[in-house]
Protein backbone atom coordinates (compact mmCIF):
# COMPACT_ATOMS: atom_id res chain seq x y z
CA UNK A 1 0.00 0.00 0.00
CA UNK A 2 1.37 3.43 -0.73
CA UNK A 3 1.70 5.85 2.09
CA UNK A 4 0.25 9.32 2.45
CA UNK A 5 2.52 12.25 2.26
CA UNK A 6 0.94 15.55 2.83
CA UNK A 7 2.52 18.58 1.47
CA UNK A 8 2.43 21.49 3.35
CA UNK A 9 2.96 25.06 1.49
CA UNK A 10 3.70 27.90 3.69
CA UNK A 11 4.25 31.63 3.13
CA UNK A 12 4.96 33.24 6.62
CA UNK A 13 3.82 36.47 7.21
CA UNK A 14 1.74 36.38 3.91
CA UNK A 15 -0.90 38.75 5.11
CA UNK A 16 1.47 41.26 6.40
CA UNK A 17 3.27 40.98 2.81
CA UNK A 18 0.33 41.19 0.98
CA UNK A 19 -0.75 44.24 2.63
CA UNK A 20 2.56 46.10 2.19
CA UNK A 21 2.27 45.41 -1.76
CA UNK A 22 5.96 47.32 -2.96
CA UNK A 23 6.93 48.45 0.51
CA UNK A 24 8.57 45.49 1.18
CA UNK A 25 11.25 47.04 2.57
CA UNK A 26 9.42 48.18 5.70
CA UNK A 27 9.75 44.34 6.94
CA UNK A 28 13.18 45.29 7.77
CA UNK A 29 11.32 47.44 10.23
CA UNK A 30 9.47 47.02 13.33
CA UNK A 31 5.95 46.89 11.78
CA UNK A 32 2.77 45.34 12.15
CA UNK A 33 -0.53 44.84 10.31
CA UNK A 34 -3.00 47.35 12.32
CA UNK A 35 -6.18 46.45 13.85
CA UNK A 36 -9.41 45.70 11.27
CA UNK A 37 -11.44 48.26 11.21
CA UNK A 38 -14.58 47.67 13.64
CA UNK A 39 -13.24 44.36 14.94
CA UNK A 40 -11.16 44.17 18.15
CA UNK A 41 -8.38 46.18 18.81
CA UNK A 42 -5.32 43.77 18.38
CA UNK A 43 -2.49 43.86 15.79
CA UNK A 44 -1.93 40.95 12.94
CA UNK A 45 1.23 39.64 11.54
CA UNK A 46 4.30 41.45 12.40
CA UNK A 47 7.51 41.76 10.95
CA UNK A 48 10.53 39.92 12.51
CA UNK A 49 11.86 43.04 14.22
CA UNK A 50 9.23 43.43 15.80
CA UNK A 51 8.95 40.33 17.22
CA UNK A 52 12.46 41.33 18.66
CA UNK A 53 10.61 43.65 20.65
CA UNK A 54 8.15 41.26 21.90
CA UNK A 55 5.34 42.26 19.50
CA UNK A 56 3.28 39.06 18.69
CA UNK A 57 0.41 38.95 16.50
CA UNK A 58 -2.83 39.13 18.31
CA UNK A 59 -1.45 41.40 21.09
CA UNK A 60 -3.39 44.41 22.21
CA UNK A 61 -2.78 47.47 20.50
CA UNK A 62 -1.50 49.45 23.21
CA UNK A 63 0.56 46.68 24.31
CA UNK A 64 2.47 46.38 21.44
CA UNK A 65 3.01 50.55 21.44
CA UNK A 66 4.45 50.33 24.51
CA UNK A 67 6.45 47.23 23.89
CA UNK A 68 8.02 48.91 20.97
CA UNK A 69 6.74 52.72 20.43
CA UNK A 70 8.41 52.58 17.02
CA UNK A 71 6.17 49.96 15.47
CA UNK A 72 4.75 50.70 11.99
CA UNK A 73 1.38 49.76 11.88
CA UNK A 74 0.20 48.83 8.16
CA UNK A 75 -3.47 49.24 7.15
CA UNK A 76 -5.24 45.51 6.73
CA UNK A 77 -5.81 45.15 3.10
CA UNK A 78 -8.41 41.74 3.12
CA UNK A 79 -9.26 41.92 -0.59
CA UNK A 80 -5.44 41.84 -1.89
CA UNK A 81 -4.67 39.08 0.58
CA UNK A 82 -7.51 36.53 -0.41
CA UNK A 83 -7.04 37.79 -4.20
CA UNK A 84 -3.43 36.91 -4.18
CA UNK A 85 -3.44 33.84 -2.02
CA UNK A 86 -6.73 32.34 -4.18
CA UNK A 87 -3.78 32.89 -6.84
CA UNK A 88 -1.91 30.89 -5.28
CA UNK A 89 -3.94 27.90 -4.59
CA UNK A 90 -5.03 27.99 -8.58
CA UNK A 91 -1.26 27.96 -9.26
CA UNK A 92 -1.47 24.45 -6.93
CA UNK A 93 -4.58 23.22 -8.21
CA UNK A 94 -3.07 24.02 -11.58
CA UNK A 95 -0.46 20.89 -11.19
CA UNK A 96 -3.10 18.69 -10.52
CA UNK A 97 -3.27 19.00 -6.51
CA UNK A 98 -6.10 19.02 -4.22
CA UNK A 99 -5.66 22.35 -2.21
CA UNK A 100 -6.92 22.53 1.86
CA UNK A 101 -6.12 25.90 3.14
CA UNK A 102 -7.93 27.48 6.11
CA UNK A 103 -5.99 30.70 5.93
CA UNK A 104 -3.87 33.09 3.78
CA UNK A 105 -0.25 31.78 4.26
CA UNK A 106 -0.83 27.81 4.59
CA UNK A 107 -1.86 25.23 2.12
CA UNK A 108 -1.59 21.64 1.93
CA UNK A 109 -2.43 19.02 -0.40
CA UNK A 110 -1.81 15.11 -0.51
CA UNK A 111 1.01 13.87 -3.13
CA UNK A 112 -0.37 10.72 -3.67
CA UNK A 113 -2.41 11.18 -6.66
CA UNK A 114 0.09 13.65 -8.63
CA UNK A 115 3.47 11.33 -8.14
CA UNK A 116 1.95 9.79 -11.52
CA UNK A 117 1.95 13.14 -13.06
CA UNK A 118 5.32 14.54 -11.86
CA UNK A 119 8.05 11.89 -12.25
CA UNK A 120 6.64 8.92 -10.06
CA UNK A 121 7.77 9.90 -6.62
CA UNK A 122 7.59 12.64 -4.05
CA UNK A 123 10.55 14.80 -5.45
CA UNK A 124 8.92 15.36 -8.72
CA UNK A 125 5.55 16.47 -7.02
CA UNK A 126 7.75 18.90 -4.76
CA UNK A 127 9.75 20.05 -7.81
CA UNK A 128 6.68 21.01 -9.68
CA UNK A 129 4.98 22.39 -6.75
CA UNK A 130 7.94 24.74 -6.28
CA UNK A 131 8.24 25.67 -10.03
CA UNK A 132 4.40 26.60 -9.93
CA UNK A 133 4.90 28.68 -7.30
CA UNK A 134 8.25 30.37 -7.46
CA UNK A 135 10.53 31.79 -5.06
CA UNK A 136 9.55 32.25 -1.52
CA UNK A 137 7.29 29.32 -0.93
CA UNK A 138 8.16 27.41 2.02
CA UNK A 139 7.39 23.58 1.02
CA UNK A 140 7.50 20.41 3.98
CA UNK A 141 6.20 16.92 3.05
CA UNK A 142 4.87 14.39 6.36
CA UNK A 143 2.79 11.99 6.85
CA UNK A 144 0.21 14.43 8.10
CA UNK A 145 -0.86 17.95 8.31
CA UNK A 146 0.31 18.97 11.45
CA UNK A 147 3.99 17.20 10.89
CA UNK A 148 3.97 18.76 7.62
CA UNK A 149 3.53 22.12 8.76
CA UNK A 150 6.41 21.82 11.51
CA UNK A 151 8.74 20.49 8.33
CA UNK A 152 7.79 23.68 6.02
CA UNK A 153 8.60 25.57 8.88
CA UNK A 154 12.11 24.19 9.06
CA UNK A 155 12.37 24.72 4.91
CA UNK A 156 14.82 27.86 4.43
CA UNK A 157 13.15 29.14 0.88
CA UNK A 158 16.49 30.68 -0.07
CA UNK A 159 18.19 27.68 -0.63
CA UNK A 160 14.98 25.93 -2.33
CA UNK A 161 15.01 22.67 -0.04
CA UNK A 162 12.34 21.01 0.95
CA UNK A 163 12.05 18.91 4.42
CA UNK A 164 10.89 15.68 3.86
CA UNK A 165 9.87 13.46 6.88
CA UNK A 166 9.24 9.87 6.19
CA UNK A 167 6.02 7.92 7.30
CA UNK A 168 7.59 6.34 10.59
CA UNK A 169 9.87 9.38 11.65
CA UNK A 170 7.32 11.54 12.18
CA UNK A 171 6.55 11.24 15.95
CA UNK A 172 10.61 10.94 16.45
CA UNK A 173 10.79 14.58 14.44
CA UNK A 174 8.11 15.97 16.21
CA UNK A 175 9.39 15.21 19.66
CA UNK A 176 12.12 17.97 20.12
CA UNK A 177 9.89 20.97 19.14
CA UNK A 178 8.30 23.42 21.36
CA UNK A 179 4.45 22.69 22.62
CA UNK A 180 3.73 26.55 21.30
CA UNK A 181 3.90 24.55 17.75
CA UNK A 182 0.21 23.23 18.24
CA UNK A 183 -1.00 27.19 17.83
CA UNK A 184 -0.82 26.42 14.43
CA UNK A 185 -4.34 24.96 14.96
CA UNK A 186 -6.80 27.66 15.77
CA UNK A 187 -8.46 25.09 18.45
CA UNK A 188 -5.28 24.44 20.58
CA UNK A 189 -4.70 28.20 21.12
CA UNK A 190 -4.73 28.12 24.87
CA UNK A 191 -2.99 25.02 25.58
CA UNK A 192 0.71 25.21 24.95
CA UNK A 193 0.60 27.80 27.81
CA UNK A 194 -0.87 25.27 29.80
CA UNK A 195 1.75 22.77 28.85
CA UNK A 196 4.08 25.27 29.49
CA UNK A 197 2.59 26.46 33.29
CA UNK A 198 2.73 22.41 33.87
CA UNK A 199 6.38 22.02 32.69
CA UNK A 200 5.47 20.53 29.68
CA UNK A 201 7.60 22.36 26.84
CA UNK A 202 8.28 19.60 23.83
CA UNK A 203 6.07 17.43 21.95
CA UNK A 204 7.68 14.67 22.95
CA UNK A 205 6.71 14.70 26.10
CA UNK A 206 2.77 15.78 25.41
CA UNK A 207 3.45 12.18 23.07
CA UNK A 208 4.49 10.64 26.27
CA UNK A 209 1.34 11.56 28.49
CA UNK A 210 -1.13 8.87 28.94
CA UNK A 211 -4.37 9.09 27.13
CA UNK A 212 -6.60 8.55 29.96
CA UNK A 213 -5.20 11.45 31.76
CA UNK A 214 -5.15 13.95 29.08
CA UNK A 215 -8.99 13.15 28.16
CA UNK A 216 -9.64 14.13 31.90
CA UNK A 217 -7.61 17.02 32.34
CA UNK A 218 -7.74 18.35 28.81
CA UNK A 219 -11.01 17.11 27.24
CA UNK A 220 -10.90 16.98 23.18
CA UNK A 221 -8.54 20.00 22.71
CA UNK A 222 -6.00 17.33 24.91
CA UNK A 223 -6.99 14.60 22.58
CA UNK A 224 -6.34 16.72 19.60
CA UNK A 225 -2.97 17.31 20.90
CA UNK A 226 -1.76 14.12 21.68
CA UNK A 227 -2.64 12.83 18.05
CA UNK A 228 -0.93 15.45 16.75
CA UNK A 229 2.44 15.21 18.74
CA UNK A 230 2.32 11.45 18.03
CA UNK A 231 1.83 12.08 14.34
CA UNK A 232 -1.13 11.88 13.66
CA UNK A 233 -3.71 14.16 12.56
CA UNK A 234 -7.25 14.22 10.77
CA UNK A 235 -8.11 13.98 6.89
CA UNK A 236 -7.38 16.68 4.62
CA UNK A 237 -10.77 18.38 3.46
CA UNK A 238 -9.98 20.25 0.37
CA UNK A 239 -11.61 22.97 -0.83
CA UNK A 240 -14.19 22.95 -3.35
CA UNK A 241 -13.44 24.91 -6.59
CA UNK A 242 -14.18 27.98 -6.59
CA UNK A 243 -17.33 29.93 -8.50
CA UNK A 244 -16.10 33.31 -8.89
CA UNK A 245 -18.88 35.44 -9.08
CA UNK A 246 -17.94 38.70 -8.25
CA UNK A 247 -19.33 43.00 -8.87
CA UNK A 248 -17.28 45.96 -8.28
CA UNK A 249 -18.46 49.72 -8.54
CA UNK A 250 -16.52 52.46 -8.37
CA UNK A 251 -17.77 55.48 -6.96
CA UNK A 252 -17.21 58.75 -8.63
CA UNK A 253 -16.65 60.39 -5.10
CA UNK A 254 -16.01 59.20 -1.34
CA UNK A 255 -20.33 58.09 -0.98
CA UNK A 256 -21.64 57.29 2.05
CA UNK A 257 -25.26 56.67 3.31
CA UNK A 258 -28.01 56.85 0.97
CA UNK A 259 -25.50 56.76 -1.90
CA UNK A 260 -23.72 53.34 -0.63
CA UNK A 261 -27.29 52.16 -0.35
CA UNK A 262 -27.78 52.80 -4.04
CA UNK A 263 -24.72 51.22 -5.19
CA UNK A 264 -25.22 48.07 -2.74
CA UNK A 265 -28.88 47.73 -4.33
CA UNK A 266 -26.97 47.97 -8.27
CA UNK A 267 -24.46 45.67 -7.16
CA UNK A 268 -27.06 43.16 -5.73
CA UNK A 269 -28.81 43.17 -8.77
CA UNK A 270 -26.17 42.77 -11.03
CA UNK A 271 -25.20 39.91 -9.08
CA UNK A 272 -28.37 38.43 -9.63
CA UNK A 273 -28.39 39.01 -13.07
CA UNK A 274 -25.06 36.71 -13.35
CA UNK A 275 -25.82 33.99 -16.04
CA UNK A 276 -23.16 31.73 -13.62
CA UNK A 277 -25.73 31.74 -10.98
CA UNK A 278 -28.01 29.85 -12.99
CA UNK A 279 -31.11 30.30 -11.21
CA UNK A 280 -29.63 29.43 -7.51
CA UNK A 281 -30.59 31.22 -4.29
CA UNK A 282 -27.94 32.73 -2.47
CA UNK A 283 -26.34 31.58 0.86
CA UNK A 284 -23.45 33.01 1.65
CA UNK A 285 -22.04 37.11 0.48
CA UNK A 286 -19.24 39.14 1.22
CA UNK A 287 -18.95 42.94 0.79
CA UNK A 288 -15.68 44.72 0.71
CA UNK A 289 -15.11 48.22 -0.27
CA UNK A 290 -11.61 49.79 -1.02
CA UNK A 291 -10.97 52.81 0.42
CA UNK A 292 -9.93 56.45 -0.40
CA UNK A 293 -7.50 56.76 1.92
CA UNK A 294 -5.43 53.14 1.00
CA UNK A 295 -6.40 49.61 2.53
CA UNK A 296 -9.73 47.57 2.06
CA UNK A 297 -12.65 46.42 4.27
CA UNK A 298 -14.49 42.70 3.77
CA UNK A 299 -17.79 41.63 5.81
CA UNK A 300 -19.01 38.14 5.10
CA UNK A 301 -22.56 37.33 5.84
CA UNK A 302 -24.49 34.34 5.79
CA UNK A 303 -28.09 34.27 4.81
CA UNK A 304 -30.45 32.73 7.28
CA UNK A 305 -32.50 31.18 4.57
CA UNK A 306 -30.93 30.91 1.13
CA UNK A 307 -32.83 33.68 -1.00
CA UNK A 308 -33.11 35.18 -4.44
CA UNK A 309 -34.59 38.15 -3.32
CA UNK A 310 -32.99 41.38 -3.93
CA UNK A 311 -34.66 43.12 -1.02
CA UNK A 312 -34.45 40.53 1.07
CA UNK A 313 -30.71 40.47 0.48
CA UNK A 314 -30.62 44.43 0.83
CA UNK A 315 -32.41 44.24 3.79
CA UNK A 316 -29.45 41.56 5.23
CA UNK A 317 -26.22 43.74 3.69
CA UNK A 318 -27.50 47.00 4.27
CA UNK A 319 -26.73 47.45 7.77
CA UNK A 320 -23.05 46.50 7.13
CA UNK A 321 -22.72 49.57 5.45
CA UNK A 322 -22.39 51.67 8.57
CA UNK A 323 -19.52 49.48 9.80
CA UNK A 324 -17.82 51.32 7.18
CA UNK A 325 -14.71 53.73 8.58
CA UNK A 326 -13.66 55.32 6.37
CA UNK A 327 -14.52 56.99 2.83
CA UNK A 328 -14.69 54.32 0.46
CA UNK A 329 -13.62 54.76 -3.55
CA UNK A 330 -15.50 51.34 -4.48
CA UNK A 331 -17.69 48.46 -3.58
CA UNK A 332 -17.71 45.11 -4.43
CA UNK A 333 -20.32 42.33 -3.61
CA UNK A 334 -19.37 38.61 -3.87
CA UNK A 335 -21.10 35.12 -3.95
CA UNK A 336 -19.35 33.07 -1.41
CA UNK A 337 -21.88 30.60 -1.22
CA UNK A 338 -24.65 29.27 -3.50
CA UNK A 339 -27.90 27.92 -2.03
CA UNK A 340 -30.29 25.63 -3.67
CA UNK A 341 -32.18 26.92 -6.77
CA UNK A 342 -34.91 29.40 -6.02
CA UNK A 343 -37.45 27.28 -4.90
CA UNK A 344 -39.80 28.75 -2.31
CA UNK A 345 -42.88 30.15 -4.56
CA UNK A 346 -45.06 33.09 -3.44
CA UNK A 347 -47.88 31.33 -1.68
CA UNK A 348 -51.68 31.72 -3.94
CA UNK A 349 -53.91 32.06 -0.14
CA UNK A 350 -53.19 33.99 2.06
CA UNK A 351 -52.58 30.87 4.98
CA UNK A 352 -50.96 33.44 7.81
CA UNK A 353 -51.11 30.53 10.25
CA UNK A 354 -49.34 28.10 8.18
CA UNK A 355 -46.81 30.99 7.25
CA UNK A 356 -46.28 31.49 10.91
CA UNK A 357 -45.84 28.06 11.71
CA UNK A 358 -42.92 27.26 8.87
CA UNK A 359 -41.30 30.49 10.43
CA UNK A 360 -41.47 29.07 13.37
CA UNK A 361 -40.48 25.46 12.85
CA UNK A 362 -37.15 27.09 11.14
CA UNK A 363 -36.30 29.26 13.66
CA UNK A 364 -37.30 26.10 16.14
CA UNK A 365 -34.21 24.04 13.34
CA UNK A 366 -31.77 26.71 14.06
CA UNK A 367 -31.79 27.46 17.35
CA UNK A 368 -31.26 23.37 18.21
CA UNK A 369 -28.48 23.83 15.05
CA UNK A 370 -26.90 26.40 17.58
CA UNK A 371 -27.24 25.51 21.08
CA UNK A 372 -28.31 21.63 21.43
CA UNK A 373 -31.27 19.78 20.94
CA UNK A 374 -32.72 21.11 24.22
CA UNK A 375 -32.85 24.79 22.99
CA UNK A 376 -36.52 24.45 22.29
CA UNK A 377 -38.54 23.00 24.84
CA UNK A 378 -42.29 23.33 25.51
CA UNK A 379 -44.28 23.11 28.63
CA UNK A 380 -46.78 19.90 28.68
CA UNK A 381 -49.47 19.65 31.61
CA UNK A 382 -48.92 16.02 32.66
CA UNK A 383 -50.89 16.11 35.82
CA UNK A 384 -52.49 20.17 36.36
CA UNK A 385 -54.74 19.74 39.57
CA UNK A 386 -51.65 17.34 41.19
CA UNK A 387 -51.16 18.64 44.93
CA UNK A 388 -47.71 17.75 44.31
CA UNK A 389 -45.88 20.53 42.45
CA UNK A 390 -43.59 18.53 40.04
CA UNK A 391 -45.98 16.23 39.07
CA UNK A 392 -47.92 19.01 37.11
CA UNK A 393 -46.19 19.71 33.91
CA UNK A 394 -42.76 18.64 32.40
CA UNK A 395 -40.80 20.44 29.50
CA UNK A 396 -41.21 18.16 26.00
CA UNK A 397 -39.40 18.98 23.13
CA UNK A 398 -40.91 21.83 20.84
CA UNK A 399 -42.26 20.26 17.01
CA UNK A 400 -40.76 21.59 14.74
CA UNK B 1 -38.45 14.86 29.44
CA UNK B 2 -37.59 16.80 32.37
CA UNK B 3 -40.51 17.62 35.63
CA UNK B 4 -40.48 20.87 36.05
CA UNK B 5 -40.76 22.58 39.61
CA UNK B 6 -38.81 19.96 41.19
CA UNK B 7 -38.12 20.80 44.83
CA UNK B 8 -34.43 22.33 45.28
CA UNK B 9 -32.87 21.80 48.75
CA UNK B 10 -32.76 24.90 51.15
CA UNK B 11 -31.58 25.75 54.27
CA UNK B 12 -34.39 26.96 56.59
CA UNK B 13 -34.24 27.77 60.05
CA UNK B 14 -37.62 26.37 62.09
CA UNK B 15 -38.53 27.76 65.56
CA UNK B 16 -39.69 24.93 68.34
CA UNK B 17 -42.88 24.81 66.76
CA UNK B 18 -41.58 23.97 63.48
CA UNK B 19 -42.58 27.03 61.39
CA UNK B 20 -39.86 28.61 59.32
CA UNK B 21 -38.06 31.80 61.11
CA UNK B 22 -35.37 32.24 57.95
CA UNK B 23 -34.73 30.92 54.45
CA UNK B 24 -31.56 30.82 52.98
CA UNK B 25 -30.56 33.62 55.92
CA UNK B 26 -33.29 35.81 55.32
CA UNK B 27 -36.04 36.00 58.27
CA UNK B 28 -39.49 35.12 57.48
CA UNK B 29 -41.80 38.23 57.62
CA UNK B 30 -45.04 36.49 57.47
CA UNK B 31 -46.48 32.86 57.25
CA UNK B 32 -49.03 33.18 54.88
CA UNK B 33 -50.43 29.45 54.75
CA UNK B 34 -49.59 25.96 55.69
CA UNK B 35 -51.07 22.54 54.66
CA UNK B 36 -49.80 19.08 54.73
CA UNK B 37 -49.41 16.99 51.48
CA UNK B 38 -49.61 13.13 52.57
CA UNK B 39 -49.80 10.68 49.14
CA UNK B 40 -48.63 7.05 48.15
CA UNK B 41 -49.25 6.23 51.52
CA UNK B 42 -49.96 2.85 50.59
CA UNK B 43 -46.50 2.24 49.06
CA UNK B 44 -42.92 1.40 50.13
CA UNK B 45 -42.12 4.99 49.34
CA UNK B 46 -45.18 7.46 51.00
CA UNK B 47 -44.69 10.96 50.76
CA UNK B 48 -45.20 13.64 53.73
CA UNK B 49 -44.39 17.18 53.36
CA UNK B 50 -45.42 20.08 55.27
CA UNK B 51 -45.74 22.96 53.49
CA UNK B 52 -45.33 27.15 54.49
CA UNK B 53 -46.13 29.67 52.15
CA UNK B 54 -43.93 32.65 53.42
CA UNK B 55 -43.15 36.24 52.97
CA UNK B 56 -39.48 37.31 53.35
CA UNK B 57 -38.36 40.25 55.17
CA UNK B 58 -37.13 41.38 51.24
CA UNK B 59 -40.96 41.39 50.05
CA UNK B 60 -40.28 37.75 48.41
CA UNK B 61 -43.26 35.15 48.22
CA UNK B 62 -41.41 31.64 48.29
CA UNK B 63 -42.98 28.33 49.24
CA UNK B 64 -40.79 25.69 51.16
CA UNK B 65 -41.58 22.35 53.03
CA UNK B 66 -40.43 20.05 55.26
CA UNK B 67 -39.87 16.80 54.19
CA UNK B 68 -41.70 14.41 57.36
CA UNK B 69 -40.20 11.39 56.13
CA UNK B 70 -36.59 12.65 55.35
CA UNK B 71 -36.23 15.86 57.70
CA UNK B 72 -35.12 17.76 55.01
CA UNK B 73 -36.10 21.16 53.59
CA UNK B 74 -36.77 22.46 50.55
CA UNK B 75 -37.69 25.31 48.44
CA UNK B 76 -40.27 24.52 45.65
CA UNK B 77 -42.16 26.48 43.22
CA UNK B 78 -45.74 25.57 44.06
Amino acid sequence: MRSVMVVCVLYPRFELLAALGDRRALLSEPAALAPEAGREQMIGEVSAPAEAFGVVPGMRLGEAMSRCPALRLVPPDPEGVRSLWNAVLDRLEAIGAQVESDRAGAAFFESAGLRGLHGGDLAGVLAAARRALGPGARLGAAPCRFAAHAAALQARPRRRQSVVVEERAARDFLAPLPVSLLRTRPELQALPEVFERLGIRTLGEVAALPSRAVAERFGHPGLLALDLARGRDTALEPRRPPEPVAERLELPEAASGQQLERALELLVARVLARRERRGRSLRALAVSARFVAGGTWRAAVTLRQASADPERIRLVLGPRLAELPAPAESLGLEVEAFGPPAHDQGRLLDEAAEVRRGRLGEAVRQARQAAGAEAALKVLDVDPGSRIPERRAVLAPFPD
Amino acid sequence: MRALGTPKPAAVEADERGVPAAVDALAVDSVREEWIVEDRWWTGSPLRRRYFELVLVDGRNVVVFRDLVGGSWFLQRA
